[in-house]
C-alpha cells in the first residue's frame, strides 16, 4: 500500500530537515542537562548507593512512585465520564466547561499548593464551613497530609487526563458501536469487546502522561509536604541545603529512569494486549460495519 | 475495503500513534521538568541570565543600574522599603530575591565561575560559612568602625547590618482559647497541636539559628545534638509544617498561629500591619542573631555594590531597617518611637549571642541530623 518511486528518498530527507529543529532542541535541553546530571552523580563516590540504601532518599523515590501512580490512576478514572461527555455530547456551556477544566493546567505547582492551603489549611474554607455547619473541627490542616497532597495532584492531573481523553474519544468511530449493536452484542459485550479495546491506547497514553507529570511535579510538594516527602523535594533540599550535587544528580536520574520505565511498561502492556488477540474481533467488525452485512 | 473501514483502521492507527507519542512526550516533559527544577535550584546549570530577575536583565543595557542581592525578601527586615528608598535616592534598582540564607549560599557556590550576584544577605552563621568557602571578596563599607568587633570579619569578608532575636510570634486571635505560650517547655503542650511552625532549617538561616541555639540551651554541644533534637522531636507533635518560603502573611492571617522566627517580623505584623500578634522571648532564654552581608567574589557591578553597602550602613538605611524592628547595627539610628515598641530590656537579657564560627562548623551535620530525626521520611 505504501507509496514508492522517486519521491520517497526526497521526502525522507525533507523529513529529516523538518525534524532537525526538534533534534537540536532535544540535544540542547535533554541530552546536555542529562550529561550534566550523570557527571554530577558519578563525581563523588557512592551517590547511587546512598540513594538506594534504606533511608530518606529511597523513601522519597518510593513515595513519588506511589503518589504518582495513585494520582494517575484516580485522575484517569475520574476523567472518563467528563471526557466522554465533552467529546460526544452537545450542550450549552460546553466550551465554557472545557475552558474551566483547562484552567488548573495553567497554574504553577506553588500556586496550587497555596490554593490547597486556602481551601484545606488550618483555617481553610472547607474546615471553616464544616465548623460553621456542625461546630466540629474536621479537615483542618488536611492540606499538609499525604491525602492533601494527593488531592492537590488530582487538581491538575484530572484536567490533563480529561483533555487528552477527550481528543481520543472524539475520534471513536460510532459506526463500530452501532455495528456491534446490530450484530446483537449486549451493552456489556460492547463495552468490553469494542469500546475498551479501541480506547485502551488512549487510556494508557493518558495514564503515562499524568504519571510522568506527577513524578516531575515539585511546587505543590514544596509548599505542602511535611513528613511525606517526594523525590523532587529531596533534590531541592540536597542542592539548596547542602550543595550536594552528587546525590541530587543521582536522585534526578533515578526519578527520570523510573518515569521512563513506567511509560515503557504502559506502552508494552498495550502491545501484549493486542498480540494476545484481545479485541481480535474488531477487524471483522470493521468489515461488517463497512459492508453493512453479517460476517 | 469500504470507506468506513478505512476510516476505522486509520483511527485505530492514530490511537496507537497518539499513545506512543504522548508517552514519549510525557517522558520528555517530566525529564525537562526535573531538569528545570534542578536548574532553578542550581542556577549554574542554566545560562546565568535565567536566574537574574527579568526586569534587571532587560533594563541593564539602558541607563538603569542594578545591584543583584541574593536573599532580598521584601517583607523580611523591611528589604522591600529599603530597596525602594535606595532606588529613590540613587536610581539603582535592587530587585527582590526570594532565596533563604542557605539557598543564597548554595547559589553563590554554584555560580562561583560565572557570578551573577553582587552580594548576599544571610543570617550570621551562613554568611560566615560563605566567607569561609571563599565566595566573598573583602570590602569595608563606610561606617565600618561603628560595627562592634564581634559582629564583623576583621578582613571585611562579612559584617552585620542589623541584629534580631529568636522569639515565639503568636497570633492571639488564631490561637483561640489556648493561653499564649511563655516558654519552650509550654510549647510542647498538646493544646498547641497543629498550630506551631518554624522554617525548614535547611532552607532558612533564622531557623538554623533556632535549631543550633535550642540544642545548646537544652544541654547539647557541637558534638552532641541529641538534647536539642529530643526537644524538637517532642515539639514535632505540635508542628503543622516546616515552611520553605516566607509564611509572614500566613501568620498574619492566622493560618499559622505560632511561628518561631525573628522578633522583628512579629513586631512588624503587630505595629505596621495591625495584626493581633504577641512577641514572646521564652522564659528559658533565647538567642540573638546577627544578619550579615558580604560582597560576592567577581561581583558583576562592583562599584554600584560598594556604594550600596556604604549607604546600607548609613543613618537613612539603618533607620529604615529599624522600622521593621530589626535592630540597626548603627545603634543611634534606632528611632525612639520604634525602640519603645520592643519588649522591655529585661526580657532581652535572657537572649544570648551564639558563636558564628562554631555554628558554621556544625551547620551541615546539624542540618542533616535534623532532616533524619525530625522531618524524616515516610508517614
Amino acid at each position: 500500500m505504501s507509496k514508492s518511486g522517486p519521491g520517497a528518498p526526497r521526502s525522507a530527507a525533507a523529513g529529516f530537515l523538518l525534524a532537525l529543529p526538534l533534534l537540536l532542541f532535544l540535544v540542547a535541553l535533554v541530552l546536555w542537562p542529562v550529561a550534566h546530571l550523570v557527571a554530577a552523580a558519578t563525581h563523588g563516590p557512592g551517590a547511587f548507593r546512598a540513594v538506594l540504601a534504606a533511608g530518606r532518599y529511597r523513601t522519597a523515590l518510593v513515595n513519588s512512585l506511589l503518589l504518582s501512580a495513585a494520582a494517575a490512576g484516580a485522575a484517569v478514572l475520574l476523567s472518563l465520564v467528563p471526557a466522554w461527555v465533552l467529546a460526544r455530547e452537545r450542550f450549552a456551556g460546553r466550551q465554557l466547561l472545557r475552558a474551566a477544566m483547562a484552567l488548573p493546567l495553567s497554574f504553577s505547582g506553588v500556586l496550587v499548593g497555596f490554593l490547597m492551603v486556602v481551601m484545606l489549611g488550618r483555617i481553610g474554607a472547607i474546615p471553616e464551613l464544616v465548623r460553621w455547619l456542625t461546630g466540629r473541627e474536621l479537615l483542618a490542616g488536611a492540606a499538609y497530609t499525604p491525602a492533601g497532597l494527593f488531592v492537590a495532584y488530582l487538581y491538575f492531573e484530572v484536567p490533563r487526563a480529561v483533555l487528552t481523553l477527550e481528543a481520543a474519544f472524539r475520534r471513536f468511530p460510532p459506526e463500530l458501536d452501532a455495528a456491534a449493536r446490530t450484530l446483537g452484542a449486549s451493552a456489556r459485550e460492547r463495552l468490553l469487546r469494542v469500546r475498551l479495546p479501541l480506547l485502551a491506547p488512549a487510556l494508557r497514553a493518558s495514564l503515562a502522561l499524568t504519571f510522568s507529570a506527577s513524578m516531575g511535579s515539585f511546587g505543590v510538594a514544596l509548599i505542602l509536604s511535611r513528613r511525606f516527602t517526594v523525590a523532587p523535594v529531596e533534590i531541592y533540599t540536597e542542592l539548596t541545603g547542602f550543595s550536594n550535587d552528587a546525590v541530587a544528580g543521582a536522585l534526578c536520574l533515578l526519578l527520570a529512569l523510573a518515569t521512563l520505565a513506567a511509560d515503557r511498561l504502559l506502552a508494552q502492556g498495550g502491545r501484549r494486549w493486542r498480540r494476545a488477540g484481545n479485541g481480535g474481533g474488531l477487524g471483522e467488525l470493521r468489515q461488517a460495519a463497512a459492508s453493512g452485512t453479517r460476517p | 475495503m469500504g470507506h468506513a473501514a478505512r476510516h476505522a483502521s486509520r483511527v485505530a492507527g492514530a490511537g496507537a500513534g497518539l499513545a506512543a507519542g504522548l508517552a514519549l512526550g510525557a517522558a520528555i516533559v517530566s525529564g525537562l521538568a526535573i531538569a528545570a527544577g534542578f536548574a532553578a535550584a542550581a542556577p549554574a546549570l542554566a545560562p546565568p541570565a535565567a536566574t537574574a530577575p527579568a526586569a534587571a536583565r532587560t533594563a541593564e543595557p539602558a541607563a538603569e543600574k542594578v545591584v543583584i542581592q541574593y536573599d532580598c525578601i521584601p517583607n523580611y527586615a523591611n528589604w522591600g522599603s529599603v530597596t525602594a528608598l535606595y532606588k529613590k535616592v540613587s536610581g539603582v534598582t535592587v530587585p527582590p530575591d526570594p532565596k533563604g540564607s542557605s539557598v543564597a549560599l548554595a547559589a553563590l557556590e554554584r555560580e562561583r565561575d560565572h557570578p551573577v550576584a553582587d552580594c548576599a544577605y544571610y543570617s550570621g552563621a551562613i554568611g560566615f560559612q560563605a566567607a569561609q568557602k571563599g565566595l566573598h571578596q573583602p570590602y569595608k563599607p563606610k561606617g565600618w568602625e561603628v560595627i562592634p568587633a564581634e559582629l564583623k570579619d576583621p578582613a571585611g569578608l562579612w559584617w552585620t547590618v542589623h541584629t534580631s532575636t529568636i522569639a515565639i510570634l503568636v497570633n492571639t486571635k488564631a490561637l483561640g482559647t489556648a493561653p499564649v505560650p511563655r516558654s519552650w517547655h509550654q510549647l510542647l503542650d498538646p493544646a498547641y497541636k497543629g498550630k506551631v511552625a518554624y522554617d525548614d532549617p535547611t532552607w532558612g538561616g533564622t531557623s538554623y539559628t533556632l535549631v543550633y541555639g535550642l540544642n545548646l540551651l537544652m544541654g547539647g554541644s557541637d558534638a552532641d545534638f541529641k538534647p536539642g533534637l529530643a526537644y524538637l522531636k517532642q515539639l514535632d507533635a505540635n508542628v503543622s509544617f516546616y515552611p520553605r518560603e516566607s509564611i509572614y502573611n500566613a501568620v498574619l492571617r492566622g493560618e499559622v498561629p505560632i511561628w518561631i522566627n525573628a522578633d522583628g517580623n512579629g513586631y512588624k505584623m503587630r505595629h505596621v500591619d495591625g495584626g493581633p500578634i504577641e512577641v514572646v522571648i521564652p522564659a528559658e532564654g533565647s538567642f540573638t542573631m546577627p544578619l550579615v552581608m558580604g560582597m560576592a567574589k567577581g561581583a558583576p557591578h562592583p562599584e554600584e555594590t560598594r556604594r550600596y553597602f556604604d549607604w546600607l550602613l548609613g543613618p537613612e538605611a539603618q533607620a529604615e531597617f529599624a522600622k521593621a524592628f530589626f535592630r540597626p547595627v548603627l545603634a543611634r539610628a534606632m528611632p525612639a518611637d520604634i525602640a519603645a515598641k520592643f519588649l522591655p530590656a529585661r526580657e532581652y537579657a535572657r537572649a544570648r549571642p551564639l558563636d558564628l564560627a562554631r555554628m558554621a562548623a556544625a551547620a551541615d551535620a546539624l542540618k542533616r541530623a535534623w532532616l533524619d530525626e525530625i522531618r524524616g521520611a515516610g508517614r
